[in-house]
C-alpha cells in the first residue's frame, strides 16, 4: 500500500493514563504493559492520524532515538499491535 | 511478604440466574446470599478499588443484569476510570438495556451460550433461552459495543466445537473464548456428567488449531485444556492476593471466585473492613500470598512463580488441605486424584444449579 494505515485502537482497547506518568493499555481480559516510546506513540493514535503522521509529530517532540529509526520502530510497533488485535485499520 | 497492588475486580452482584447450567462455578449453598450490598454500598466498592489502584471492573453473578442498578453500577464504575466489563448470559440484553450500558461507558460485553443449537443449549441451560441469547449477539454487536463470545465446553458439547466456531462467524464475533468448565461449585458437584473425554480434548485442540490458521487476524480463539489433563497447574489467579480480587453478593471479599468453599479460611466483608486492608492485611489474603506458604514440591521447584502452586481452591476441595500442591500437578504426591479422571466416566445426569424458592419475597 502507498499511503500509510491511519490505526485506531480495536473495539474493547484503551489506553489507561498511570499516577506515575507511565501508561498501559487495559483490554478485556486484563492489562498489557507498554515501554515508555509505545506509550509516546500511543498517545497519539486519535483514529484521524495515519502512521506517518504520527511519525512526524513524535519527531517534532523530539523523540528519544536516531531520526532514521523512528518511522521504523513506530511501523514495527503498529504491526506487531495490530498481530495482536489491539490496534486495527 | 509486600502486596503487590490488585488490578482487577470481580463485582458478584448477584447469585440469582434465570438459568440453571450444571457448570456453574457459584457455591452451592446459593441460598446464604440473598441479602446483596446495596447500590452505595457496590459504589463505595468501586470507589475503594479505584483508590487502591484497580484498574478493571468485571461485573458477574449469577446474572448481573438482574440487579436493576446495574447501570448504575458500571456508570459509577466508569466515572473511576475503571475498565467496566459485563459477563452476562445475555438473555435480558434488550436495546433499551444496551443503550443505557453503552451511555453508562461501559467497555467490553462477555456473552455466554450453552451450545451451538438450540435443543441442546436449553436442555443444558434448562430453560428456553437459546433464541434470545442469538437475538442479544447481533444487539450488541449493532450497538459497535466490543463484545465476546464465550461457551463453556464439557462432556456434552466439547464435539460441538466446529459448529460453536461457526456460530461465532456467522454472528461476526471476533474474540471467542472456548472456556473448558472448571470443577467447582456445581460443577464440581457435577464432575462425573461433565467431565471430557481425552479424545475430546485432543479434538479440540486440532479443530482450534486448525481455526486460528484459517481465521487468522478475523477471529481470536481462546481455548485452554482443562487442567485434569494438564502435567502443571494453572497459574490460578496469577498467584493468590497478587492481582485480583473478588466481592460476592453479601459482600465477602475473596482473592478466587471459588474461595468461599475453603471452609478453613475466614473471608471479611466490605461491610466492616476497607477494602485496602482486606487486600493488604486479611488473613485470608495473606494466607497463601507469594511463595512462603509453599511445602514441598513447590517451595523449591523452579515454576514457582509462573503457576504459583496451582489453585487453592482445587487443592481444597481434591485433598481437603488449602495450603498442598494443585494435584493437577504431575508432581503433586497426591496427583492420582485427579489422573484417575481422565479415564471414561459413567453416563450420569447432572444436577441443574438452582437456588432454593425463597420463603418469602425479597
Amino acid at each position: 500500500m502507498n499511503a500509510t494505515p491511519v490505526p485506531a485502537f480495536e473495539r474493547g482497547v484503551r489506553l489507561r493514563e498511570e499516577a506515575d506518568g507511565s501508561a498501559v493499555l487495559l483490554v478485556p481480559e486484563g492489562v498489557v504493559r507498554l515501554n515508555a516510546s509505545a506509550v509516546a506513540a500511543l498517545r497519539l493514535l486519535d483514529g484521524r492520524r495515519s502512521i506517518d503522521d504520527i511519525v512526524s509529530a513524535l519527531r517534532e517532540s523530539g523523540y528519544d532515538a536516531p531520526e532514521d529509526h523512528i518511522a521504523e520502530d513506530v511501523r514495527e510497533l503498529f504491526v506487531r499491535l495490530r498481530e495482536r488485535r489491539l490496534v486495527r485499520w | 511478604m509486600t502486596a503487590p497492588r490488585p488490578l482487577s475486580i470481580l463485582c458478584e452482584v448477584t447469585y440469582r440466574c434465570n438459568l440453571q447450567c450444571p457448570y456453574c462455578y457459584n457455591p452451592l449453598d446459593l441460598d446464604r446470599y440473598r441479602a446483596e450490598l446495596s447500590t452505595e454500598e457496590w459504589q463505595r466498592v468501586l470507589g475503594e478499588a479505584a483508590a487502591i489502584g484497580v484498574l478493571q471492573a468485571h461485573f458477574s453473578g449469577g446474572e448481573p443484569t438482574l440487579r436493576r442498578d446495574l447501570v448504575e453500577l458500571v456508570r459509577s464504575a466508569s466515572t473511576h476510570g475503571l475498565y467496566t466489563n459485563l459477563i452476562t448470559q445475555g438473555t435480558f440484553l434488550d436495546d433499551g438495556l444496551l443503550t443505557q450500558l453503552k451511555d453508562a461507558a461501559l467497555d467490553h460485553v462477555q456473552i455466554s451460550v450453552q451450545a451451538p443449537e438450540e435443543h441442546l443449549a436449553d436442555e443444558i441451560a434448562g430453560t428456553r433461552v437459546h433464541t434470545r441469547k442469538l437475538n442479544a449477539l447481533r444487539r450488541v454487536q449493532e450497538t459497535g459495543l466490543a463484545l465476546t463470545l464465550n461457551c463453556v465446553l464439557h462432556r456434552r458439547n466439547h464435539d460441538l466445537i466446529e459448529d460453536v466456531i461457526r456460530l461465532a462467524e456467522s454472528y461476526g464475533i471476533t474474540r471467542l473464548e472456548l472456556a473448558n468448565v472448571q470443577f467447582y461449585g456445581w460443577a464440581y458437584r457435577n464432575r462425573t456428567a461433565l467431565m471430557p473425554t481425552r479424545a475430546q480434548v485432543e479434538h479440540g485442540v486440532r479443530v482450534v488449531a486448525a481455526a486460528r490458521e484459517r481465521l487468522g487476524r478475523r477471529m481470536e480463539i481462546a481455548y485452554v485444556v482443562p487442567d485434569y489433563f494438564e502435567e502443571r497447574p494453572k497459574p490460578c489467579m496469577h498467584g493468590w492476593g497478587r492481582a485480583f480480587m473478588t466481592v460476592t453478593p453479601n459482600g465477602r471479599v475473596l482473592p478466587c471466585p471459588a474461595a468461599a468453599a475453603i471452609s478453613t479460611l475466614q473471608f471479611d466483608r466490605v461491610q466492616d473492613r476497607p477494602l485496602r486492608d482486606i487486600w493488604y492485611s486479611s488473613a485470608a489474603f495473606e494466607a497463601y500470598r507469594g511463595t512462603g506458604w509453599m511445602p514441598e514440591p513447590c517451595r523449591s521447584c523452579e515454576r514457582r512463580e509462573v503457576d504459583w502452586g496451582g489453585c487453592r481452591c482445587q487443592a481444597f476441595l481434591l485433598t481437603g488441605e488449602a495450603g498442598a500442591t494443585d494435584p493437577a500437578c504431575a508432581l503433586s504426591p497426591q496427583h492420582a486424584v485427579v489422573a484417575d479422571w481422565r479415564v471414561a466416566q459413567e453416563e450420569t445426569n447432572f444436577e441443574p444449579r438452582r437456588m432454593p424458592a425463597a420463603a418469602k419475597a425479597s
